[in-house]
């Protein structure tokens, strides 16, 4: 009686062991599901969201079998867009205030850029290195880029108009585009990696953004982006200049507005 | 992912019924969808949405729950709210456990699904990208994997359909409160069994179908007749047809939305074809070149101002900026206009996408 008693108590004790444990690992199991399942929805959020910024393949490739090391030679526009000025000023400014116009700066000039099929592949301090063609093939992507510096300028001054309206200074702005051909890939290290066009393509950008000053306009555009562009932009041609790192002078064009027809 | 993040806009149409049109929808489909009365200012339009479905034109090489998954990816890529919902309810119905609908939403490549059915579905979500546009070479992976040309064939012509019906329920941001709540219903699936024996007659694999002799000729015919064998053809035939003998919009209009998305997806077979449509309207080579270099020009009338920088909005997948460019063309057309208008958007990009089916032999 006394060993039936043991065994059932045996077989009891077991049987509840067995279930405590089938049911934890049920649960366990349950839990490690929706975990994953967790995980692998915020993955595919995350990877929508940096499609924003690299192309999709590009970004399931890196999810898939990790950072690819080749690059894609594109025919791109680039525009490369900063501040006048912004250095004084943020030494004047208290930079709780300095931040607040920075960031509602870059958020008006991305609104522009992104409105007209371009991504911002960079912020420099203050400047913006943005990509038209980038991303996906855009055959379009002249008059899409200075169309968004126009966007650009007009998102400003509506900017300006807020900032005074508060006794802040205004911002001023030069904008300089070029068209050609770069290299498109992933580039970084490990820590900071970014999708972005590297060439003479974006130097040249850069320095005709400086040349804004010195030509005392806000929007500049080379040949190469002059000749791909729709002729009812209206322009005014510059005299050419020495670039450095440009082995000749650069004649640059001020993109004045666009005609009523080309709303 | 989840398309409840996606922003999408009240609907820009106002519903009209139409008897006769929600009628022969009922008998090719079985239901009348929700977005059907957006659309009956345009009648191909409404026609084409059911006859080029998969029920409309049944499938002969490929299976229904392959077409489904098809859909559900596409719709997905595409951020079709509207037919991501409809998508779901309709695989539900078929039998698939909601388990299973989202391993496969989340991640098809990563999901425990046949491989011959990941490279399928990856082929179909290259065909919606087209980015760069799927070329026949794209199909070598299919080959290898036992798959005949009709039977990739039938699923590019799936893959790009779904690009259309997402086209067409993204611009005018048709509503989805309805279609997103009937999807997720506790209830579906204690009704799904019911409704999938109704349905079940509608799922049936068809017989292969060739062409008339009268139906190989017209506008982009030689996609039509690429897909010969398929009663995706004829249904194909009968839209192009319907759509370019419609008057809510002049041909030249039309043929410039197809040359516009044509020259957007890199399509030169579709831009080619839509020169030769536009050259027969009398514009001038070299207009046509200005036009789609600029997307504009003097030559174009306020209508075609109006259409062509919308068309080139819609090639990628971008619904708030679409359905914003929507209701901006409303203020400038009548609304059966800115329907026709859509519709024609929607079968460029679908046709546009289509372009590798003339090249498989």
């Amino acid at each position: 009686m006394t060993l039936a008693w043991l065994v059932a108590s045996g077989l009891a004790i077991s049987v509840g062991a067995l279930v405590a444990a089938l049911l934890h690992s049920r649960s366990s199991d349950r839990r490690a599901r929706a975990r994953l399942g967790t995980a692998s929805a915020e993955l595919e959020r995350l990877s929508h969201a940096f499609a924003r910024f690299a192309p999709m393949e590009l970004v399931e490739r890196v999810i898939a079998s990790g950072v690819p090391t080749r690059g894609e030679r594109k025919e791109v526009t680039v525009l490369f867009a900063d501040l006048f000025g912004f250095t004084p000023l943020s030494e004047r400014v208290d930079p709780s205030v300095l931040v607040r116009i920075l960031n509602g700066y870059f958020e008006r000039m991305a609104r522009a850029i992104t409105a007209h099929q371009g991504h911002i592949s960079t912020l420099i301090g203050d400047g913006i290195l943005a990509l038209f063609g980038a991303l996906e093939t855009n055959p379009w992507q002249t008059d899409d880029a200075v169309r968004a510096a126009l966007a650009m300028r007009a998102e400003l001054e509506a900017y300006n108009r807020e900032l005074e309206a508060e006794g802040l200074p205004r911002l001023r702005l030069g904008i300089g585009l070029h068209r050609g051909s770069g290299i498109a890939g992933l580039v970084g290290s490990p820590e900071l990696m970014q999708f972005t066009v590297v060439g003479t393509v974006v130097n040249v950008a850069a320095r005709v953004q400086a040349l804004t000053r010195e030509h005392d306009v806000d929007v500049l555009i080379t040949p190469a982006v002059q000749q791909a562009l729709d002729p009812r932009f209206a322009l005014r041609a510059l005299p050419a200049r020495e670039l450095k790192g440009i082995a000749e002078a650069v004649a640059t064009f001020a993109v004045l507005e666009q005609s009523a027809a080309l709303d | 992912m989840t398309l409840r993040d996606v922003e999408w806009d009240a609907c820009v149409l106002q519903p009209r019924h139409d008897r006769e049109l929600e009628a022969y929808v009922r008998q090719q489909v079985g239901a009348v969808p929700s977005a059907v009365p957006y659309f009956t200012a345009s009648p191909w339009i409404v026609r084409s949405m059911a006859s080029l479905s998969y029920f409309g034109a049944p499938l002969v090489e490929i299976d229904y729950t392959l077409a489904d998954l098809v859909g559900l990816v596409v719709s997905q890529d595409n951020s079709c709210r509207y037919c991501y919902g409809m998508q779901r309810t309709v695989m539900r119905v078929h039998g698939m456990p909601e388990a299973r609908i989202r391993q496969i939403e989340q991640n098809f490549l990563e999901a425990e699904i046949d491989p011959s059915t990941k490279l399928a579905l990856d082929f179909a979500r290259r065909i919606s990208r087209a980015s760069p546009l799927v070329t026949a070479s794209d199909a070598d992976a299919l080959r290898e994997a036992g798959w005949r040309t009709r039977a990739i064939k039938e699923l590019a012509f799936q893959a790009a359909h779904n690009v259309f019906m997402n086209r067409l329920m993204t611009a005018p941001a048709i509503p989805i409160a309805a279609v997103e709540r009937t999807a997720d219903h506790w209830a579906l699936g204690w009704v799904a069994p019911f409704m999938k024996l109704v349905m079940r007659r509608r799922w049936r694999m068809s017989a292969a179908a060739k062409l008339r002799p009268e139906q190989k000729t017209g506008p982009f015919a030689y996609l039509s007749n690429a897909l010969d064998g398929l009663p995706a053809a004829a249904a194909l035939r009968t839209a192009l047809d319907a759509m370019w003998e419609s008057p809510l919009l002049s041909r030249r209009a039309k043929a410039l939305v197809f040359a516009v998305i044509a020259r957007g997806l890199g399509c030169p077979l579709g831009e080619r074809e839509a020169r030769r449509l536009l050259e027969s309207t009398e514009l001038a080579p070299e207009a046509i070149d200005s036009i789609l270099t600029h997307l504009g020009g003097a030559e174009l009338d306020p209508i075609e101002a109006a259409i062509v920088p919308f068309a080139r909005a819609t090639i990628r997948a971008r619904p708030a900026q679409l359905q914003q460019r929507t209701r901006a063309l409303l203020e400038r057309l009548r609304p059966e206009v800115v329907v026709e208008t859509v519709g024609v958007c929607a079968l460029a990009n679908n046709l546009g996408r289509l372009g590798v089916v003339a090249q498989l032999e």
